[in-house]
């Protein structure tokens, strides 16, 4: 599904140059759900924004459902985000100027789906994540957990094949963060691929496959001495 | 085409919304109403007055003595022969005024002596049969006025011309079926006034929008202007001469009696500097109106760009948003376009019925005409594109946001 090979991503500002991702290599398999964990900095958000088409990378090769994306233009990536990927972001980002019914609207309404189909799935989503009674209401009139449920919901709503969630719950007490992630299993179970970025290891734990990033490169959790202490920390912040 | 959620999304910022909707609501109504005054007094402008512009033109003759009616008939009669003598004259005329001269003698005109409210007013000049050759116009039915029927008119003597020559604007406005010659009509007389002739096109001496309506209706009566202060000598050019004849003419004048002025300003006149002259006011109030219009427009285009530019800055993160869930470039553009439009829609739908308002008070108020459809409708226009032109660098700015910031904090 998703498949970097030599991946760099380089930032350039005028006094420096910083290796965001390095000789990055993974390998996402249809219908897996991967966790990504990894101390702040080490390049995690970066990844997921390339993975996402949301950002181009400097080097190396990157395929998406089987196709090299970096030669694709800018009205191609826009169209495989909104048909393929679902963001989850961990601000929820949802438009403070739209009721929940309308932030739910957005991607079908730029995929061109007619009316009467964008309410029905927009419907289903909310009820889904339990704010169909919710959907007059702004994003500013709920919690933070209801805000990511409906960012959710949004990302539901197109049916993507592949969900990019950075820190989901990052934003959320425990028992939010749950509620959350047991959302994001059961549509795993319902065969789409997840890709989460988090700090929390126990929320870790319950992904099938953990990936660790360091300096901006994967790396074998077992073998490499740097991520004991690394490791450690970021576990300490987030009990802490 | 994403109306709905562009509106809802307006409702959450109404005092910008608003602002720049009665911002453009008003500038419509003034610039329509603008734009309507401008073209009227700018068509006024180029009313043709009927006379032979390009040869003609005026000397202002005050005597420094007091003549007695007698004497200033007959020094007025040698003045003419002066003129007419010199080689680069084809003719001239005495006369109270001429076209666009900006005032003069105004007469109400009745169908019958009994009536109360009279039927129209005319622009008299007084004058005699030299006029009609010496102006250029065309006598289209009836005749010249002969040299008997021309009577000298004092300061005392109340006379009253037993015949008129009128314009034919004056002659249907009289006798709408056509058949004036040889009817009378009375002016602040119980004496009738035959008309004996119909001149194609003489223009009022008053240019204002008040007489716009009546701008051709003239008459001329024969009589010669021998009152001691003074009177105008129209002077026709032979073609191509127009500049020696005014070199000559006061000279020719003063060569034959000493006894007057002829201001060195304002006494001697080509007709392209009196047509100047009738409309400086005009034309200064067009370029007023005008550099009103492009300033006000001005202001809305920067009000418009301003708003957008706040907006798209403070939108950022929701356009990265929208990016990152599938947005095109495209598809942000039409957004604030839409935007855009849709309030312009409103302003201009509010601004419609200001536009009428302030044009039905200026009819009111000011005589001005009822403003045609047309006016509003390029207005319209003009402020559509405005409004889209503004709009369009703010919104192709954050077309090219991109779909990254939605996962920057900001
Ligand atoms: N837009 C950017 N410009 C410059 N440096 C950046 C930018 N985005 C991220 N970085 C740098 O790239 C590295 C990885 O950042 P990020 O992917 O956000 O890490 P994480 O999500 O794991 O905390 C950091 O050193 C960060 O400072
Ligand atoms: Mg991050």
């Amino acid at each position: 599904m998703l498949k970097m090979t030599h991946l760099s991503k380089v930032y350039r500002t005028e006094v420096v140059e910083t290796y965001a991702l390095r000789d990055f290599n993974i390998d996402v398999k249809e219908g897996e759900f991967v966790a990504v964990t990894g101390p702040s900095g080490s390049g995690k958000t970066t990844f997921l924004t390339i993975a996402g088409l949301l950002e181009t990378f400097t080097g190396g090769e990157y395929h998406l459902d089987g196709v090299e994306v970096s030669h694709l233009d800018d009205n191609a990536r826009s169209r495989i985000r909104n048909e393929k990927i679902g963001f989850i972001f961990q601000a929820f980002n949802l438009i403070p100027d739209l009721n929940v019914f309308d932030n739910v609207e957005v991607p079908l309404r730029y995929r061109g789906m007619k009316a009467p189909e964008r309410k029905q799935r927009i419907m289903d989503a909310l009820e889904r994540v339990g704010l169909a009674s919710r959907a007059k209401h702004y994003p500013a009139e709920l919690s933070g957990g209801q805000q990511q449920r409906v960012a959710i919901a949004r990302a539901l709503a197109g049916s993507p094949r592949l969900l990019l969630a950075d820190e989901p719950t990052g934003n959320l007490d425990t028992q939010m963060a749950r509620g959350v992630l047991e959302l994001l299993e059961e549509i795993h179970r319902e065969g789409a691929t997840i890709v989460m970025v988090t700090h929390d290891p126990e929320l870790a734990a319950r992904a099938q496959r953990n990936v660790h990033i360091i300096d901006g490169q994967v790396v074998d959790l077992a073998e490499d001495p740097r991520f004991h202490t690394a490791y450690a920390a970021a576990a300490g912040q987030v009990r802490g | 085409m994403q109306i709905q959620p562009i509106l809802a999304a307006l409702r959450r910022h109404k005092a910008g919304t608003l602002l720049i909707a009665l911002q453009i609501a008003l500038t419509l109504a003034i610039v329509c109403n603008a734009l309507f005054i401008i073209h009227q007094r700018l068509s006024h402008l180029s009313e043709p007055s009927g006379v032979d512009e390009a040869n003609l033109f005026v000397i202002e003759n005050f005597w420094g003595v007091q003549y007695s009616t007698q004497e200033a008939s007959s020094e007025i009669k040698a003045d003419l022969a002066a003129l007419r003598q010199l080689p680069a004259v084809e003719d001239a005329a005495p006369s109270n005024s001429y076209p666009l001269r900006g005032g003069g003698w105004d007469n109400f005109i009745s169908l019958t002596p009994e009536q109360i409210k009279p039927t129209t007013d005319a622009s008299v000049y007084i004058s005699d049969e030299s006029l009609i050759h010496t102006l250029g116009v065309k006598l289209i039915a009836g005749r010249d006025f002969t040299p008997d029927e021309v009577r000298d008119m004092g300061t005392r003597e109340n006379i009253h011309p037993p015949v008129v020559i009128v314009s034919k604007a004056m002659a249907d406005k009289l006798f709408p079926d056509g058949n004036a010659l040889g009817k009378p009509l009375y002016s602040m007389s119980a004496e009738p006034t035959v008309i004996i002739g119909i001149v194609e096109r003489l223009q009022r001496e008053e240019v204002n929008t008040w007489s716009a309506p009546f701008v051709n209706q003239s008459l001329i009566w024969p009589m010669r202007q021998a009152i001691p202060i003074g009177l105008y000598y129209i002077v026709r050019a032979k073609p191509g001469q127009l500049a020696a004849a005014m070199q000559e003419a006061p000279k020719a004048l003063y060569g034959r009696n000493r006894m007057r002025i002829i201001d060195s300003h304002d006494g001697l006149l080509s007709f392209a500097q009196v047509r100047q002259r009738a409309y400086n006011r005009d034309r200064g109030m067009a370029v007023l109106l005008g550099i009103i219009c492009v300033v006000l427009l001005a202001i809305t285009g920067a009000g418009i760009v301003g708003l957008t530019s706040f907006w798209v800055g403070q939108r950022r993160k929701q356009i990265g948003v929208r990016r990152a869930l599938g947005a095109t470039h495209r598809d942000i553009l039409h957004y604030f376009l839409t935007e855009n439009l849709l309030i312009s829609l409103g302003g201009i739908a509010v601004g419609v019925l200001l536009t009428f308002g302030l044009n039905l008070w200026l009819v009111t108020r000011f005589e001005l005409r009822v403003m045609p459809l047309a006016y509003v409708l390029s207005g319209v226009v003009i402020l559509l594109l405005l409004g889209q032109g503004a709009v369009f660098a703010p919104a192709l700015r954050a077309s090219r946001v991109s779909p990254v910031e939605a996962t920057r904090p900001v």
